[in-house]
């Protein structure tokens, strides 16, 4: 495709790209920067005030600092059982690692909200557990399991867990084994093996797997949501309620508060595991 | 000792996927379970079946209406998706350097981005430039359903050998005609399954839809979450759970007939 053709080719996509994507969010930006208006979707003048007023209000602080937390522990969860499912489904014959990977790839169809419910189904008062509990005579009053930190923690990680397993198979199962029977060959054990020859080759699997579950993590509104309730509030959260309140340039400086964590991490993930480098050598 | 390692280690990643592959799939096959309940509230397991929950959701207008709108704007919005998709993945399947690089990242990148800002920032714009509510809703679900088509179409566009191409136009036939006659059928699978995800990304989208869907135009995550948030766990909300499961359901089989599903897990 050459020439005019190619032009006519590339233009609508790249419209849609600008006009859906980019402009929008440039858009977004603009509002951040202005006074918030009565009757308007921003005011006339130009302030930094939505920024300084979510980053030095303790309430905002505290939020993101839970943010932060809720979402390392999500991650470290998701690598920890998640590397060695990976590990296994490498291990397995094709047909056999075909069939474990789709049990894993079919759940991503389905909308979150149905695989929050699923959890909401299980942890709630009359749910599943406190109903078998209550069965078995372990307990006369439910537990409260729902709407805490931990639910969305465990369903969170639940439901982004298939993403770390396929992303770190991928790349060990195109691993060359001779690198790992080398090793053996040189007298080093499975764990000395492990910990420094199939993990380093890993990388860009663990780095992609953490990327995709940490950057859902953040915009997880509705699982958050149904499984958190109104006291374990997230900073994405905080974007809906602005929204809901027509607090725009609130809304839209959380927002750019909530990307510039995104870009942060994604930088933080892929300067310490460098996946690039790695690959390049294997 | 080292004998010991050896034999916990596939101990510890067998019951790591037993594990988690239980944690996954059991809260689905719970909501399907319940759907079939005949009573009012939640049991588990449910001592009969029964469709009532069924009916219930085809009886409420609401649900319903929900459910004939997310088709529709799946329908839709993956076509146009799947158009624009396969349009960038032909222009960028066989060109190389920076601008052909940044390109393609701007097509992926609605992939990785946090789609709740997009939705902020969507809603933003639609409010200045009086958009309406579907047009508006088909917009956001083809813009985050592209980059699947994109991605899709540009794996079998790349996979495809050149020569083939440079036959047709050989043989006089015009850059159309090419497209046409030879490209497109040569990689019709990547762009059928390339449509099938981006019909399952925007039957299930939540993040975008949470902002732009309105009064009496709603999709049917959406109204489940509603539902959920307001009305408490009503079992129709298994059911309409379920029927958005059989659907994605039929859309894999159809994507494991025409591709078969090992071409998905890859280009993950």
């Amino acid at each position: 495709m050459k020439g005019r053709w190619a032009v006519a080719l590339v233009l609508p996509p790249l419209a849609a790209a600008m006009l859906l994507f980019v402009g929008p969010l440039l858009y977004l930006f603009w509002v951040s920067l202005h006074t918030p208006s009565q009757s308007e979707l921003y005011g006339p003048a130009l302030t930094l005030r939505n920024y300084t007023g979510v980053l030095t209000d303790p309430f905002y602080l505290g939020i993101i600092r839970r943010t932060l937390g809720v979402a390392t522990v999500i991650l470290c969860l998701a690598l920890f059982l998640g590397y060695p499912v990976a590990y296994f489904v490498a291990l397995q014959p094709p047909r056999r690692r075909m069939t474990i990977l789709l049990l894993l790839l079919f759940p991503l169809m389905v909308s979150n909200v149905v695989r929050a419910y699923g959890w909401v189904a299980i942890l709630g008062r009359r749910g599943v557990i406190n109903t078998t509990l209550r069965d078995i005579g372990l307990i006369d009053v439910p537990l409260d399991l729902l709407y805490t930190t931990g639910a969305v923690v465990v369903a969170l990680m639940t439901i982004l867990l298939p993403y770390m397993v396929i992303s770190i198979a991928n790349t060990l199962s195109a691993l060359d084994r001779r690198y790992e029977e080398a090793a053996q060959a040189l007298g080093a054990g499975p764990v000395r093996t492990f910990l420094h020859v199939t993990l380093p080759l890993s990388t860009p699997g663990v780095a992609s797997g953490m990327l995709l579950v940490f950057l859902l993590t953040l915009s997880a509104y509705v699982t958050i949501t149904l499984l958190g309730g109104p006291r374990s509030k997230l900073l994405v959260s905080m974007v809906y309620d602005s929204v809901t309140a027509f607090e725009w340039p609130r809304a839209a400086a959380l927002a750019f508060v909530l990307l510039a964590i995104a870009l942060v991490v994604t930088g933080l993930i892929l300067g310490v595991l460098r996946p690039r480098r790695v690959q390049g050598a294997g | 000792m080292t004998a010991q390692r050896l034999t916990t280690g596939p101990v510890v990643r067998g019951v790591a996927t037993a594990v988690a592959l239980a944690l996954i799939i059991v809260p689905i096959a719970i909501v399907v379970v319940t759907a079939f309940s005949p009573l009012d509230y939640f049991e588990f397991p449910p001592r009969s079946f029964s469709l009532r929950w069924f009916v219930e959701f085809f009886r409420l207008e609401n649900m319903r209406n929900a459910f004939t709108l997310s088709l529709m704007l799946a329908l839709i919005a993956a076509t146009l998706a799947t158009l624009l998709g396969t349009m960038g993945a032909l222009f960028l399947a066989r060109r190389r350097g920076a601008l052909a690089a940044l390109l393609q990242s701007l097509f992926l990148a609605p992939l990785v981005f946090p789609t709740i800002i997009l939705g902020v920032a969507l809603l933003l714009l639609y409010k200045t430039v009086g958009m309406p509510v579907f047009p508006g809703l088909l917009l956001a679900h083809a813009i985050v359903g592209m980059p699947y088509a994109f991605r899709t179409v540009l794996a079998s566009a790349q996979a495809l050998d050149p020569s083939l191409e440079e036959a047709g136009q050989s043989l006089g036939a015009g850059p159309l005609r090419t497209l046409v006659l030879v490209t497109l059928p040569l990689i019709w699978q990547g762009v059928l399954s390339g449509w099938l995800f981006a019909f399952i990304v925007s039957f299930g989208e939540l993040n975008t839809a949470l902002f732009l869907t309105g009064p009496g135009i709603t999709t049917l995550p959406i109204e489940i979450f509603s539902y959920l948030q307001f009305q408490g766990s009503q079992l129709v909300i298994a059911a309409a759970s379920t029927l958005q499961i059989a659907l994605i359901i039929l859309m894999v089989a159809g994507i494991e007939r025409i591709v078969g599903m090992g071409r998905l897990i890859r280009g993950r």
